[in-house]
């Protein structure tokens, strides 16, 4: 059964405890600022509509996640903007 | 000097009452003076945990609304010397106590004893303030799982808003089998996340429910690793510096040689 998990999760290198431990990572995180994963992904849609008004992303390369600094935890974004050259070559 | 713990998670089912019930015999098994209160009021089980329910007269709430006085109410452990249990009510809800009345419940019973040990409901409501309403310190019991360990989180940040040290925690129904294929959060894993200063870690062993279900709290047998590892805990709450870990991984370490030198290696097998 516990082959079968991994192999359906293809995480054979990953034991579960490895997973149980990111899982409450990112969970903690996000209690603690009382932000659920879903909320943050709207306010990136949001952040994102906005930036895009002026200038041209790269979405799917774009990043905004909650991370634990020393005493404090930061919204870390990074947003990935096309250099205009791009803009102009033909598709 | 006198000291109020209670013994809190967040989440049921983790470990409270019997964290509470050992702790309270081991202390008092080592010479201290042990009120154990219950303060799930509502659903009381302490008194189950510690085979003491069929001498209940009265109860916490009896005594804060003035029926008895808080000697009528105490319940003087044969077995063990210098333990007392204040049980809770079983048909009243919690809102039937406040915080306020609590403190002063807790603060007379510091009169009296070098310990008063609260055993907290879960959740994070009125049941949970009252608990915490008189304590000096707080035990955070967690099980090595995800959502235990969330709620512990949560209830760490609560300890700290009402002002109280920095509690200690201890890890419930911890079984190494589990830990050294990977399948379950080590010692290191889980203080990395909670980052709060570890009491003990306690097995996860047959002898608990076996102890419940006799009424006989498992610190009681000297045989029992689970015992030895809740007796090492309350010598740490004691105050006894550097009392080490137990080595309770299945035949290995001191214990477990003792325990088949000693002939009673049936009872080391009962860890999973
Ligand atoms: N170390 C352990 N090993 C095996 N079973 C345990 C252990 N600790 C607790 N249990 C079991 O888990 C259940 C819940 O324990 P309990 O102390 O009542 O939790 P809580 O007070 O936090 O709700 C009980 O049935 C108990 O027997
Ligand atoms: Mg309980």
């Amino acid at each position: 059964m516990n082959t079968l998990i991994n192999k359906l999760f293809n995480r054979d290198n990953r034991t579960s405890k490895d997973d149980a431990k990111q899982r409450l990572k990112v969970l903690l995180i996000h209690d603690q600022v009382d932000l659920t994963p879903a909320q943050l992904d709207a306010m990136q849609d949001e952040i994102t509509a906005v930036i895009q008004k002026y200038v041209e992303i790269d979405r799917d390369n774009s990043i905004v996640r909650l991370e634990r600094g020393d005493d404090r935890i930061a919204l870390i974004s990074s947003v990935p903007v096309r250099r205009v050259i791009e803009r102009a070559l033909p598709a | 000097m006198s000291e109020c713990i209670v013994i809190t998670s967040g989440k049921g089912g983790v470990g409270k009452t019997t964290t509470s019930a050992n702790l309270g015999v081991a202390l008092a098994l080592q010479g201290a003076t042990v009120a154990v209160v219950d303060a799930d009021i509502g659903l009381r089980n302490l008194d189950v945990i510690l085979g003491l329910e069929n001498r209940i007269v009265y109860d916490l709430v009896h005594v804060i609304e003035g029926e008895c006085r808080l000697k009528q109410a105490l319940i003087r452990d044969k077995r063990a010397d210098g333990l007392y249990l204040l049980p809770a009510a079983q048909t009243r809800d919690k809102n039937a106590v406040t915080p306020q009345q609590m403190r002063e419940l807790t603060d007379k019973l510091k009169e009296e004893f070098d310990y008063v040990l609260v055993d907290c409901p879960a959740g994070i409501e009125q049941g949970f303030k009252n608990a915490v309403a008189g304590a000096d310190r707080a035990v955070i019991v967690t099980t090595p799982e995800v959502s235990a360990i969330r709620d512990a989180d949560r209830i760490i940040g609560m300890v700290e808003a009402a002002e109280l040290p920095e509690p200690q925690l201890i890890i419930n129904r911890y079984r190494n089998k589990m830990v050294s294929r990977g399948d379950m959060m080590n010692k290191e894993d889980i203080l990395e996340i909670l980052a709060i200063p570890l009491l003990g870690i306690i097995p996860d062993h047959e002898d608990i429910i076996i102890s419940a279900n006799r009424g006989v709290p498992a610190v009681f047998d000297e045989a029992s690793v689970v015992g030895e590892a809740f007796r090492r805990c309350a010598r740490r709450v004691a105050g006894e510096p550097d009392v080490p870990e137990l080595d309770f991984s299945e035949g290995n370490g001191l214990w477990g040689t003792m325990k088949r030198w000693m002939g009673f290696g049936a009872a080391a097998q009962g860890v999973a």
